[in-house]
């Protein structure tokens, strides 16, 4: 096995093996799944109880007015008042109407109170229009007008709207799984340089090895992490029926983990200088912030493009390598970028990361060997 | 029997007759801003043997040796191995101990010697076997499964020693590798030197411990402000220093009789003895006579000088 094969494997089993990543992963799986599983099951149809006191045609009719307005409704005849005030009291029923009076425990649920209401005022006007003497065919032609159509000059593509709520979370994963990978890049050098066992590996590896493996490594442990995610995620809206169509947020899915090896390849490097020229963990927030700025600087460009994908900032930053990863998917995923504006942000952004891996590597070989702090001018200066 | 390669004085070279040198470092130069850290070292080292590397604070060693390693890269001169260039797949076969420790705080100690085992070129079969002697070796089995940060400091030396061996290098540069160890640390690693050593491995170790050198190496390189100056076998660099010494032991009377003698020089005064350096034309029954008339001798013994000494005359202290 080659040695950068080696140095990634490493990597990899080391931080897999770690509590903390086993916890922060089923936490973020957690929260994810119940998310979506709540939200799906906020979004099913309401459903209520209705008691009814006596004969009469009123339940008939509330249950007619359930089934139009698409609320699950189930209605319970009880032969006494005091029978179905008890119902109302024990929870068995959401409310009880008798003669034009709706009980319920507090407040009615406005659904069901707007159901009964609709229901009653219907029942009162066809009895007055009866009593009048019209015939029910003309009573039923002034009660049930045809329904109201909707013509909309711009229709929104439903499956685009679901992809832009899809691309929302996938933006956010993206965002926080960049910044965690890019961190482990930094603390893992300065770990091996704060321990000193950097002069050890690099007695039998080049600097350019350890590095490359370090960064394959966490990069593949990050793509890892993002998979299971995604697809404990979808599994989750799929089971729920929270996606109506699925193919869409795989789409968005594949989208969002090519991009996080794309800006993962672009950061990785960098956050490895930052970790190269600190002597301590403690210090490594400092080096970090510039870096911290662009990606979080990316993510609110990210969302706004989301919103808006056919702005110029969404255009330019989509194409600009430091942001593109978190803006380039949703233009994608929305039908705003076109195929070339995708290619040629893949090929800027694989650019600009071939340039700079090797400047980077250059730094970090120099400066994780110096004990203490370096001043990255001078790292820089004597390549 | 000293050698030497050809345009390189005063650096000595030096081995066994009949030894290969196998470990040879030739001109090497470095510097770092404006202090000349290295300037134009050559030594080499023989094949099973053990050479100190001799110096104060500061004069190069730890430099040279991180050359040697490949950690560093010289400003002139080479590192050869069995003759040719050093290259990385070369150094993957050597061990080394850097003078500032280094492991994974939060690996364990098996899974990091496998590591490393594997880093230097072993498979996987290899590596754990070899991994699992090493630790044997070095008394640490109960410890293996344990990260290497809830271990005492001797035995996170010993964890370091291991990784410098794990993978059965060809040679052994050790920088330091006595500091911080107690007298049984000391025993267990000398004992493990002069096994290598007798597997025909040839051992470079730095160490400030002159008396513990002399007592494991035949060989030593002495170095000072970045310049060897002497080298060769201990025993040869003694017959080479042409002073005469004499220890000399007088109980009972003025413990400053020697202050007095003229034509000697005290090179040191202990409560119970004298070192004596007799200047040119005093004679050895001259200081005897001298000690008798001061009480009764003890002891009286014409001495070779120690490494100290050599070192501290090689310096012009």
């Amino acid at each position: 096995m080659s040695e950068v094969r080696l140095i990634a494997r490493r990597e990899f089993v080391e931080r897999v093996r770690d509590r903390t990543f086993l916890i922060s992963t089923a936490i973020t799986i957690t929260v994810l799944v119940g998310v979506v599983g709540g939200g799906a099951l906020l979004a099913r149809e309401p459903s209520f109880d209705l008691g009814v006191v006596g004969e009469g045609p009123l339940a008939a009719r509330v249950r007619e007015e359930a089934a139009s307005g698409g609320v699950r409704l189930d209605v319970r005849r009880y032969a006494s008042t005091a029978g179905a005030e008890a119902a109302v009291r024990s929870g068995e029923v959401d409310a009880v109407v008798e003669d034009g009076t709706m009980v319920v425990r507090s407040e009615p649920p406005a659904e069901l109170l707007d159901l009964v209401r609709r229901a009653t005022e219907q029942l009162h006007a066809e009895d007055v229009l009866a009593r009048a003497g019209l015939d029910p065919a003309r009573i039923e032609e002034a009660l049930r007008p045809p329904p109201l159509r909707v013509r909309a000059l711009e229709p929104r593509d439903p499956r685009e709207r679901e992809r832009a709520a899809v691309a929302f979370v996938g933006i956010l994963a993206l965002y926080g799984q960049l910044f965690a990978y890019g961190y482990w890049v930094a603390a893992g050098v300065v770990e091996e340089k704060a321990s000193r066992v950097v002069e050890v590996l690099l007695a039998t590896v080049r600097p350019s090895q350890l590095l490359r493996g370090k960064m394959l490594g966490i990069g593949l442990l990050g793509l890892f992490q993002l998979a299971l995610i995604a697809g404990a995620g979808f599994a989750a809206a799929w089971l729920t029926g929270a996606l109506r169509f699925p193919s869409g947020a795989l789409a968005v899915i594949g989208l969002v983990l090519g991009w996080f090896l794309l800006g993962y390849a672009f950061y990785a490097g960098l956050f490895a200088v930052a970790g190269s020229i600190v002597p301590r963990q403690e210090d490594l927030q400092a080096t970090m912030t510039p870096l911290s700025i662009l990606i979080i600087g990316a993510f609110f460009v990210g969302i706004q493009a989301n919103q808006d994908p056919g702005g110029t900032l969404a255009l330019v930053a989509s194409l600009f390598p430091p942001t593109a990863p978190l803006v380039m998917p949703s233009r994608l995923v929305l039908g705003e970028a076109a195929l070339w504006q995708g290619l040629l942000s893949v090929g800027l952004t694989l650019g600009a990361t071939a340039a700079l891996v090797p400047v980077a590597t250059a730094v970090y070989a120099r400066a994780v060997l110096q004990p203490g702090r370096v001043r990255l001018r001078a790292a820089l200066r004597r390549g | 029997m000293a050698s030497r390669v050809p345009g390189r004085t005063p650096n000595a070279v030096f081995g066994r007759v009949g030894s290969r040198l196998v470990l040879e470092l030739l001109g090497l130069t470095r510097r770092f801003g404006e202090v000349l850290a290295l300037d134009d070292v050559s030594f080499s080292v023989p094949e099973g043997e053990i050479v100190g590397f001799v110096g104060p604070n500061g004069a190069g060693k730890t430099t040279a040796m991180r050359i040697a390693l490949g950690v560093l890269e010289p400003d002139a001169g080479e590192v050869r191995w069995r003759g040719a260039r050093v290259d990385a797949a070369t150094r993957r076969r050597f061990g080394y101990l850097p003078e500032e420790r280094g492991l994974y705080p939060k690996m364990r100690v098996r899974d990091q010697l496998v590591y490393l085992a594997r880093l230097h070129g072993l498979d996987a079969e290899d590596a754990r076997r070899h991994s699992e002697r090493t630790i044997q070796l070095l008394g640490l089995g109960d410890r293996a499964g344990s990260r290497v940060e809830t271990l005492s400091l001797g035995n996170q030396q010993r964890v370091q020693l291991a990784a410098a061996l794990v993978h059965h290098p060809e040679v052994l540069v050790l920088d330091e590798p006595f500091s911080g160890l107690d007298p049984v640390g000391v025993d267990v690693l000398s004992g493990v030197l002069r096994e290598q050593a007798a597997a025909g491995v040839p051992v470079v170790f730095s160490s400030h411990q002159l008396e513990l050198v002399e007592r494991l190496c035949e060989s030593v390189v002495l170095i000072h402000r970045g310049r060897v100056v002497a080298a060769g076998r201990i025993s040869e660099l003694r017959e080479a220093d042409p002073r005469r010494l004499v220890r000399v032991e007088v109980a009972g009377g003025d413990p400053r009789w020697s202050e007095d003698l003229t034509g000697v020089r005290v090179v040191e005064r202990r409560p119970e003895a004298v070192l004596l350096e007799l200047l040119p034309g005093t004679s050895t029954e001259r200081v005897l006579d001298a000690a008798r008339a001061a009480g009764e001798i003890r002891a009286f013994e014409v001495v070779r000088p120690s490494l100290p000494e050599i070192f501290r005359r090689a310096v012009g202290a």
